[in-house]
């Protein structure tokens, strides 16, 4: 009996040790990815759930995550996992009409200067969530292609294409406004 | 080489600035940025707009209770993991390789084994019960949510106190602190009049109390605990697949969602087939929140998280293994 709750003594520390360690490595991200996870869901509380079930799922199966290898960019792809399997139906719905759109923009009106960050933001959520999603994730948080298209569970293609029809669209949408409002645009 | 035009400077401008071109072509964009005001001040527009981005982008934050929120389940879900393992040690895992011999591993597994084959017999027992008697709600439960909104909810109509949650629910049941916020969803054309915790004959409820006209509705959540179901107590079902019940009470309808821990309930006096709807909008949410949280956590496990255990609470909160490591 002593040798049992040994065993449970060793495995309850080497449970608390893990938990520690997963803590201290995951944790710092949790502000990154809650900002992704509040672009995706638009609305703070389901942000926070996805955040906590994106921790939980990380937790579980932490002892399968590699040392030495992207820790962040690994949260990243358990979040769209998590965030995916929600929402089965609306992945599907990939916005076949925006891409033809963003293709057939070959004006490519100079970008506006001074602009305020809400501005910017507003404009950005203007954007399709598809388009919208690696820009973040490229411009903002500064994931690699290769991190992105795992995340994204895409070709790389795909999140190249998405990034450069993205940013247009973004300094598209921002030169109307801009245009809208009277500012000056470098010729 | 050639040199570049305005119109490739820039289609390659947004790779440049990301450090993803070749260092020929990176040479090339900055000759013809020295030489196409044009292009210089776009270079600097764009690079503008990525910081200022960059910088929108970064000023939303997780919430100081969210964040404590999060090291509690992640605490109760290492907890639970330890409890499982205790049991069921046939998974061979890295970190065991350090403390087990073979011969001991072995030992181990012929129990695992014993285990898990008693508790897929309990299984195996608990699914035939549970088939032979379905998951009813007892005649107690009906008549003490009925009593609850008769007697609670009828003093809130012309309160248009704040409705959020107050803070202290979450010493009786954390899941219950953020009950009005997915309620909301399905609040529509209803004004919130109170959201607390109460008891009515004797069972304890969070509340949720509504208005539409004159009429008052009420959304309960409750434990889901033997005396309220008809067997008499909990059986080994998940809860997930249990169909809206409905009863009525004099001339009040309610109807009843149940998931593995929680019984959620719409009470008021409209026709039967409105309360149905009302109960799809508003009570519906909150049983798949509570699924959800109830899937994934194993906080009511535990008994700090009971009534009255508050001191407990704060310590398992201010554990110094939580707090050691800054989230930010």
């Amino acid at each position: 009996m002593t040798i049992i709750s040994g065993i449970s003594d060793l495995i309850q520390n080497n449970a608390q040790q893990n938990i520690s360690i997963f803590e201290a490595e995951a944790l710092v991200y949790a502000d990154q990815l809650f900002r992704v996870a509040l672009k995706l869901c638009r609305d703070r509380a389901k942000a926070e759930d996805l955040i906590q079930e994106t921790y939980l799922q990380a937790w579980r199966s932490f002892h399968r995550f590699e040392p030495g290898t992207n820790l962040r960019a690994w949260l990243y792809k358990i979040l769209f996992n998590v965030f995916y399997s929600g929402q089965r139906r609306e992945r599907l719905e990939l916005v076949p009409v925006e891409e033809t759109i963003a293709e057939t923009m070959a004006y490519d009106p100079p970008t506006p200067q001074h602009l305020t960050e809400e501005e910017v933001l507003l404009a950005l959520e203007r954007m399709p969530r598809d388009f919208q999603i690696p820009i973040v994730l490229a411009d903002v948080e500064e994931l690699s292609y290769r991190e992105i298209a795992d995340a994204l569970q895409i070709p790389v293609g795909t999140v190249m294409s998405r990034l450069h029809r993205g940013r247009k669209m973004l300094r598209m949408e921002l030169a109307n406004y801009a245009r809208g409002a009277g500012y000056q645009v470098a010729e | 080489m050639q040199e570049m035009d305005c119109r490739s400077f820039k289609d390659l401008l947004d790779s440049y600035l990301s450090q993803e071109l070749a260092i020929e072509t990176n040479h090339a964009v900055l000759r013809h940025a020295e030489q196409c005001g044009g292009c210089r001040a776009e270079m600097a527009a764009r690079r503008q707009l990525r910081s200022t981005l960059r910088r929108a982008c970064s000023r939303e934050s997780m919430s100081e209770e969210a964040c404590q929120q999060l090291r509690v389940l992640l605490h109760a879900a290492a907890n639970d993991q330890a409890g499982e393992r205790e049991h069921i040690a046939s998974k061979p895992r890295k970190v065991f390789s350090r403390y087990f011999n073979l011969r001991f591993a072995s030992v181990a597994a012929t129990v695992a084994l014993l285990f898990v084959a008693g508790l897929a017999f309990s299984y195996y027992l608990s699914l035939s019960v549970s088939k032979a008697q379905s998951v009813e709600l007892s005649t107690a439960l009906f008549d003490q949510s009925a009593e609850d909104h008769l007697t609670c909810a009828t003093r809130f109509v012309n309160s248009n106190g704040h409705g959020a949650m107050p803070e202290s629910v979450k010493t009786y049941d954390p899941t219950y602190l953020a009950l009005d916020r997915i309620a909301e969803v399905g609040a529509e054309g209803l004004q919130l009049r109170s959201a607390h915790l109460c008891s009515g004959g004797g069972r304890k409820f969070a509340h949720l109390v509504y208005t539409r006209h004159t009429q008052v509705i009420s959304l309960l959540v409750t434990e889901r605990d033997g005396r309220s179901l008809k067997l008499g107590k909990v059986p080994a079902n998940d809860g997930a697949d249990i169909k809206l019940q409905q009863a009525a009470r004099n001339h009040l309808v309610l109807d009843a969602y149940q998931t593995t821990k929680h019984i959620v309930l719409v009470v008021s006096d409209l026709p039967q087939t409105e309360n149905v709807i009302l109960a799809e909008r508003l009570a519906l949410p909150v049983a798949e929140h509570l699924r959800r949280v109830e899937r994934t956590s194993t906080v009511r496990h535990h008994p700090e998280w009971r009534i009255g255990a508050r001191d407990n609470l704060d310590n398992l909160i201010g554990q110094s293994t939580i707090n050691h490591f800054p989230i930010r």
